[in-house]
């Protein structure tokens, strides 16, 4: 919406802009070009006036100065003064047909239209009237009258002719604007559904009508391209939880007949010691099996999450307990530190238990020879996230290898060396955090411990 | 005791490894009317004819899914069940207990849980009198008798209030482990328990008060700093 404003707005300013340009335009071309040839160099006027300025009383008769002869030769031009009677003193190159003698009228007549077609100017002399007359058809005469009422509310006429030339644009661009943005808009709307990979259809009319078909046409495509995605990625989820369905049966029988050898007192110690390590290992197994599961269910979004309000520090409770009644070596240590007994999270109870599981056990594998443990439960300063901390005083990790950490094992970018466990569980942990639209942060050094922080969205009670 | 291990068990799998396997473990632990079958209509003749008392069933049969059998059984018994199926995420479980299984044992398993879980299982349907009576059990200085919600000491007899009954069961079923004053809380007030941590101390305080010799310096139940309580009982 907030787009298709800012077009508006963009729009109505390129019209005022455009307005204001074609005015100046007009006014330079109506200067330059239109009224251009209005005033010829040398106009009635100033011929008029250079007749009588050298026109001169000598004896009886009059003699015009030789400049203002040629100015009337160059315009074929012709000149007389006409007295206060009527009569013609002198003229200059008088076509014949004008009469030698005026009635007032008459010269009424001529001063402000033709005298028998010849456009004619007049000008006062200290002896008469001079006039000076031009060749037929090359003079047009208007004359122009104004009440002054009028001409005294001209500037206010002009004025509101601007405004109301200036409300007539902004009306049309609004007008045209809104239109197009009509037609843009659901465009704009199916671009912004394509940006967030929604199915959308655009109507396909108007100008936009191929535009709209290529949206459509997109929308369609990346439709198929993510159910295509996504049937590949239920194949394959579909595909380990398969294979962790049969790995499970062969190795049920292995670890009972196993813990059943360990138990079996007819045979030597050595030997139930060593079904203790296929039992073990077979357990192990069954860990990595069900991790397994559990990471390429969350990787391709398929786990179901029983979202309920949990409490963090429930958690931290129950995980120190649940280590401590499960015969914890007295090497480890688990302190809490709750800052806040009701830091609350909606989150699934055993995908985060089994999160912080992980990492505390992470702590005991890690650190063969004790270490402490710390649970710390707190909230971010800005009140949105809250932190579930494990940390620990052993060994660490080296800074460069945290971001490995969660990756998936036996991707391209990671080397296959693990030492303890299966390399499975920090990359579980994380994508627990991300179902719960969160996110899992290691921090650690060489011999400096390690730290695992747990950030989740905070939980609001309504 | 003894009746539990003639008790007839039917066992549906169709891996015979695995119907080997729980066979012997079961016949070592002393049972001997086992049935074994391995599809679902082996499995219903079976059940019309035999009768057994219990049922350990595999969800993935030859001929339909475990949950249909389980389905078919209950329409003429109500013998209790156990799922034992390699179909491990949290949906199958929830579909196979809500259907009123007893049990859902996920492969791999250790046989001895297995076994427990059925003798449990067995103790709880079949030799229900001995069950039903709330235990009876002695700690240092003195014996707590939940059936009749008394303690017994030199002190004399006292009687335990309702929420002192409720906080003295939960802490027995969890004997010697960590109980979190979370979960305390929860068995006495419910999922809504949150806020009740004071009058939680305040109960065990009074229940110090009769079952130790010197409550300032308990040695029955422990507290567990920043976690909870213990309880330590005697053997019995």
């Amino acid at each position: 919406m907030d787009g298709v404003v800012h077009i508006l707005r963009r729009f109505i300013g390129v019209t005022i802009l455009i307005c204001i340009l074609l005015f100046i335009f007009n006014f330079i071309v109506l200067g330059s070009f239109v009224f251009n040839g209005m005033n010829e160099k040398q106009s009635p006027k100033k011929i008029l006036e250079n007749v009588v300025l050298n026109l001169e009383h000598k004896g009886k008769s009059y003699v015009l100065g030789k400049p203002a002869k040629k100015l009337l030769a160059q315009n074929h031009a012709w000149s007389m003064l006409i007295d206060n009677t009527g009569k013609v003193k002198w003229n200059y190159n008088l076509p014949k047909e004008i009469p030698l003698s005026y009635t007032l009228i008459d010269v009424a007549k001529f001063s402000r239209n033709y005298l028998m077609d010849y456009p004619v100017f007049v000008w006062k002399h200290n002896d008469g009237l001079v006039v000076v007359g031009y060749p037929k058809k090359s003079y047009a005469k208007y004359q122009f009258y104004f009440p002054i009422s009028w001409m005294s509310s001209l500037p206010m006429r002009i004025v509101t002719l601007f405004v109301s030339n200036i409300i007539l644009a902004l009306f049309l661009s609004i007008l045209i604007g809104t239109k197009l943005i009509k037609s843009v808009k659901p465009l704009i709307a199916g671009v912004h559904a394509l940006s967030k990979e929604e199915p959308t259809y655009v109507e396909v009319k108007g100008i936009f009508s191929d535009l709209a078909e290529s949206i459509n046409h997109t929308s369609d495509i990346l439709q198929e391209k993510n159910t295509a995605l996504k049937a590949r990625d239920e194949a394959r989820s579909n595909w380990i939880a398969g294979i962790s369905h049969d790995i499970r049966t062969p190795l049920s029988i292995v670890l009972g007949y196993a813990s059943e050898l360990e138990e079996n007192m007819a045979i030597s110690v050595e030997q139930r010691q060593q079904a203790g390590i296929i039992r073990k290992q077979a357990q192990k197994l069954r860990s990595l099996v069900s991790d397994l599961n559990l990471v390429s269910m969350l990787e391709y979004e398929m786990q179901p999450l029983n979202l309920k309000p949990v409490r963090l520090s429930v958690l931290a409770r129950k995980v120190a307990s649940e280590f401590l009644n499960n015969g914890l070596d007295e090497k480890f240590t688990i302190t809490l530190d709750i800052s806040d007994e009701n830091i609350k999270v909606k989150a699934d109870e055993k995908l985060l238990l089994r999160a912080i599981n992980n990492l505390v056990q992470n702590s005991t594998i890690h650190n063969p020879n004790g270490c402490k443990i710390l649970l710390k439960t707190c909230i971010s300063s800005d009140n949105l996230t809250c932190y579930f901390i494990v940390s620990d005083n052993g060994k660490g990790v080296p800074r460069d290898k945290l971001s490995k950490l969660t990756e998936l094992p036996y991707s391209s970018n990671k080397e296959h060396s693990f030492r303890n466990g299966h390399g499975l569980g920090l990359p579980m942990v994380a994508r627990i955090c991300q179902a719960h639209h969160g996110q899992l942060v290691l921090e650690s050094e060489i011999e400096k411990g390690m730290k695992a922080i747990i950030q989740l969205p905070l939980y609001f009670e309504d | 005791m003894e009746n539990i291990k003639n008790k007839k068990i039917l066992i549906v799998d169709d891996e015979p490894e695995i119907r080997k396997m729980i066979e012997s473990f079961l016949r070592k632990e002393g049972f001997f009317r086992i049935y074994l079958a391995l599809t679902c209509e082996e499995a219903l003749a079976i059940c019309r004819l035999n009768k057994p008392h219990i049922a350990i069933l595999d969800v993935m049969l030859p001929d339909g899914d475990g949950f249909e059998l389980f389905s078919s059984i209950r329409q003429f018994s109500q013998m209790p069940v156990i799922f034992l199926t390699a179909k491990g995420e949290a949906q199958d479980r929830l579909l196979g207990l809500g259907l009123g299984a007893d049990d859902y044992i996920v492969k791999p398993f250790l046989p001895r849980e297995l076994i427990l879980r059925l003798t449990a299982i067995l103790k709880r349907v079949y030799i229900n009198t001995i069950k039903q009576r709330l235990p009876i059990f002695k700690l240092e200085g003195c014996i707590v008798d939940l059936e009749s919600a008394i303690v017994r000491s030199n002190k004399g007899e006292q009687t335990l209030t309702a929420k002192e009954h409720g906080l003295l069961l939960k802490l027995y079923e969890n004997k010697g482990r960590i109980v979190t004053s979370d979960a305390l809380c929860e068995a006495v007030w419910g999922d809504d328990y949150y806020g009740y941590e004071n009058s939680l101390m305040v109960h065990i305080r009074r229940i110090r008060e009769k079952i130790e010799i010197n409550p300032s310096k308990p040695k029955n139940l422990l507290t567990i700093r920043g976690l909870g309580y213990k309880l330590i009982v005697k053997e019995e």
